[in-house]
């Protein structure tokens, strides 16, 4: 189990550290938050490789944070040059297991006698020459000579590794869907390999080995003679085919999976990453402790994707889970307490949510938590006409801007408690307004209930005075000229006010919305516009 | 508990070890040390004959297992910053032109690559055991269920303080050795312990199982050396040290069995009837031109039909007064007389002063 990782220096991480849970981690945050990069990291320090290609034939420039990078390149022209850019990747691993101790030691950032892995990408001291020529040469671009750079994979026992230390398998789910004539990429061919045990492996070696030998010494032998002799003028030495028998050849790269009669590479996107998963988790937990899943949402319908989450739910019974995800309904199920969120590079902290809120969402698992977890501010109004209302008197408040053109998001708790959703506000510190009905209640009826998840100036309740009516609607009447109002919505003669509003709360709250009437807000809706302003 | 087993020559030590581990428990790891090169080669390859794949012993030499597992993980510990570069196995720290190490600090233990000094190796890896607090311990302890050291005699020095860190471990250490044979020594510039050199380990041994943490066996049987060469084997040393008698187990007889002396101008008659591998204790040792003659320390763990050694002054005087010979002494000719199975030859002048059997060539007359 991987108890801390570090990432220095490395894309967008200038300098990251995260404790991951022990089952699943589900990572979480806007594009460009570094989400990919930090499975990608993780992967690189536990395999050495990425993409399935080894590091040093991977290393480039842009491997290096930029900020680092323009630093230093901008430190050169000063008296107080800095060292050249590195990158540093640490897993920090239990120290409960015994199988680890082979690589505990104290060579890592934090001298701690735990196990772990490290990767160190440095300028490669036999090159120091070079490297300080490229430096000083008149032309040269704000690029690292990643040449000159080494790569160095060690335990923290200081053990350089040169392969995937056999306790630290791994099972790499991405997303990328496969259309190569390879069939499978590296990954995927490495689950599938292991999926086989030894001993029929050999078999498969064999006959595998003997089938290609037999076309060569049967099938082409005539075909080999009749070149021979129509060659004899071309060249001296008789020409004929023979089949590959080099490690080029070897079974596990004429192998492909298949579903349903159908080569893997053939299948449905949707379907290749459902198929990744069932292998991934076919692998023994003994030999795969860990598996990175990307976006297991990409190309799948919703029941597709309940089928799958099911899955990873399965397979994270015994392994440590780190996954990516921009969906609501992977969140909720999986359980907001794994949340991981980041933000530019950097982890923002997560407070703890109570286990039965936890449970609540999983069951509403189609409510969209995402736009809670990401919103910069909230706003949680009770439903879909208050959510219009709230946008026009806050459009009134901005020369026209949209709530969202303000970085303000008005989420519609539908059903959902507001409890609930301030409880995920308070425990990603957001700054939130919830804004509801009195129903014939003081607020503090409403109010006190929620004081634990409530900060004065940073998440608070707007609720109107019960005298001024139980809801939105009354309250509105209340403000606002009643001809206008009766005009603005086209209410029917005979009607009462209130009373039409109250049944028809989206048609008043759509023609508003599309109106350009002057009016006036309720005071608590006009408070929670300020607040959130 | 750990044990000790001390062993004769031609016991089968080694295949007591391939056997502890093959017939062993299931699923414990196991790790082997041993000194010699040659040793390892050889034990890893019966290991891997004997135990079945998955569970095959990891075989180390004993530098190794200091370096891998006493320093290197820990180094830094004890001297912050620094990174073990490998062993410097001739190299010398500074030293006065009449050879003391005036190196002090890092400087003693490190070389300018960070590669450990040989000499110096187990003091640094008991240094850095101290600095990592007894990590280096609990964490070999957690990766190796038991720990086999063979030729266990040949430690000394501050080897014998990673030794003792190593019983009170909770791994099982099961030693092998016999310290008849103390021909080579890990440390022959450590000054720490000068009293548990050679045979003097014995008393080492001795205070280990006397602090409970060492049960001690002899194992006298030897499979190889006919009953007379086993008993002259005996012979060699003080009985005050109480080694158990040799017992042989060699059925197998010839028309030519036991120890004998023979005169010098035999020599050609003796090596055309019975093709002795020829012995002797060290280079400066005479041999008669057109003779190669092996090394006693070389010699140790190969069997041979038939030896013939050529005597030094102390081996003569053993042979014909009964006088002791020195502990280093006494043991390189333990290992040379323990290589053969039928015959064991000496070469000295006036051959009928010893107190065994001379061979004279058929036809000769004894004078």
């Amino acid at each position: 189990m991987i108890d801390r990782v570090i990432v220095r220096g490395y894309r967008i991480f200038r300098d990251f550290e995260f404790e991951p849970n022990a089952g699943t981690n589900i990572i979480v945050g806007d594009n460009e938050s570094g989400k990919s990069t930090l499975l990608e990291a993780i992967a690189l320090a536990l395999t050495g490789r990425v993409g399935g290609r080894w590091a040093q034939d991977e290393l480039n420039p842009y491997w290096f944070n930029q900020q680092d990078v323009a630093a230093y390149f901008d430190s050169l022209a000063t008296d107080k040059p800095i060292a050249p850019p590195e990158i540093l990747i640490e897993l920090y691993l239990t120290d409960k297991d015994d199988d680890l101790q082979p690589m505990l030691g104290a060579y890592n950032s934090r001298q701690e006698k735990v196990p772990g892995v490290r990767m160190h990408i440095a300028p490669n001291p036999d090159y120091a020459q070079e490297f300080s020529d490229y430096m000083s040469s008149e032309d040269r671009p704000s690029i690292l000579p990643t040449e000159w750079y080494a790569v160095d994979w060690r335990e923290f026992s200081d053990e350089r590794l040169t392969r995937r230390p056999k306790r630290l398998g791994v099972s790499i789910i991405d997303s990328r869907t496969i259309r190569s004539t390879a069939g499978v990429d590296y990954h995927t061919r490495e689950m599938l390999t292991e999926f086989i045990e030894p001993k029929e492996r050999a078999e498969v070696a064999v006959a595998h080995r003997k089938a290609r030998h037999t076309i060569s010494t049967g099938t082409l032998a005539p075909v080999n003679q009749r070149i021979a002799e129509e060659s004899k003028s071309l060249h001296d030495s008789a020409i004929g085919l023979h089949m590959d028998q080099s490690s080029n050849a070897s079974w596990e790269n004429s192998i492909v999976p298949q579903v349903a009669d159908i080569p893997f590479a053939m299948a449905g996107q949707g379907q290749q990453a459902a198929i990744k998963v069932a292998l991934a988790m076919s692998r023994s937990a003994d030999t795969t402790a860990y598996a990175l899943i990307e976006e297991p949402e990409n190309h799948l319908s919703h029941t597709g994707l309940t089928k799958l989450v099911a899955r990873i739910e399965a397979l994270a019974g015994t392994r440590q889970i780190f996954l990516t995800t921009h969906s609501s309904f992977v969140l909720n199920r999986l359980g907001l307490d794994k949340l991981v969120l980041l933000n530019n590079g950097t982890k923002a902290t997560f407070g703890s949510l109570p286990p039965d809120t936890i449970a609540y969402f999983k069951r509403l698992s189609g409510y969209d938590t995402m736009r809670l977890v990401l919103a910069s501010r909230v706003v949680l109004v009770e439903g879909p006409s208050d959510e219009m209302i709230f946008e026009r008197a806050f459009r009134d408040a901005h020369d026209g801007s949209t709530p969202m053109q303000k970085g303000v998001d008005v989420v519609s708790m539908a059903g959902v408690s507001l409890k609930r959703g301030l409880q995920l506000s308070a425990a990603l510190d957001r700054q939130a307004a919830a804004i509801r009905d009195n129903d014939g209640k003081e607020p503090s009826h409403w109010r006190d209930p929620l004081t634990d998840w409530l900060k004065s100036g940073v998440r608070e309740v707007f609720i109107g005075d019960p005298a001024d009516g139980w809801t939105l609607e009354p309250q509105f009447a209340k403000v606002n000229d009643d001809a206008t109002v009766r005009q603005l919505f086209g209410i029917p003669d005979g009607e009462d006010t209130v009373e039409w509003m109250s049944s028809h709360k989206t048609d008043w709250a759509l023609k508003l919305d599309e109106s350009k009437t002057p009016v006036t807000f309720p005071m608590y809706v006009t408070d929670a516009v300020a607040f959130v302003s | 508990m750990n044990t000790a087993t001390l062993a004769v020559a031609g016991s089968r030590k080694t295949q007591s070890i391939v056997d502890a581990c093959s017939g062993g428990q299931p699923g414990v790891r196991r790790l082997v040390l041993t000194y010699t090169l040659t040793g390892q080669r050889d034990l890893a390859l019966r290991l891997q004959k004997a135990c079945p794949p998955g569970s095959v012993p990891e075989v180390m030499g004993w530098y190794s297992f200091l370096l891998r597992h006493w320093v290197k993980p820990f180094l830094t510990l004890k001297y912050p910053g620094r990174r073990l570069g490998g062993l410097n196995f001739d190299g010398s720290p500074a030293m006065t032109t009449k050879g003391y190490v005036i190196a002090t600090g890092q400087d003693r233990f490190l070389d300018e690559q960070s590669r450990a000094y040989k000499r110096f190796l187990s003091k640094l890896a008991v240094d850095v055991a101290d600095a990592s607090q007894g990590t280096v311990i609990s964490r070999l302890q957690r990766i190796y269920g038991e720990i086999y050291i063979d030729e266990v005699q040949d430690l000394t020095g501050y080897d014998l303080d990673v030794l003792e860190q190593l019983l009170n471990s909770t791994s099982t250490i099961r030693l092998v050795g016999d310290f008849r044979q103390s021909v080579f020594d890990t440390n022959p510039q450590d000054p720490r312990h000068p009293k548990f050199r050679g045979l003097g380990m014995l008393d080492w041994f001795e205070e280990q199982r006397e602090a409970g943490r060492l049960d001690v066996t002899h194992s006298s049987e030897t499979w190889r050396s006919v009953q007379p060469i086993a008993t002259f084997s005996d012979s060699l040393f003080d009985s005050s040290l109480k080694f158990p008698a040799t017992v042989s187990n060699q059925k197998i007889t010839t028309d030519h069995d036991g120890v004998y002396v023979i005169a010098p101008a035999h020599v050609a008659e003796y090596l055309a009837t019975y093709q002795p591998v020829c012995l002797r204790q060290a280079v400066t040792t005479q041999v008669p031109d057109g003779v190669t003659a092996t090394n006693f320390g070389v010699s140790k763990g190969l069997t041979h039909d038939r030896v013939l050694i050529f005597t030094t002054d102390p081996i003569r005087k053993f042979l014909t007064k009964g006088k002791p010979l020195s502990d280093r002494s006494a043991c390189g000719l333990y290992v040379a007389v323990t290589r053969a199975v039928h015959s064991v030859a000496f070469v000295m002048d006036n051959p009928e002063k010893a107190s065994v059997p001379t061979w004279i060539p058929r036809g000769h007359s004894s004078t």
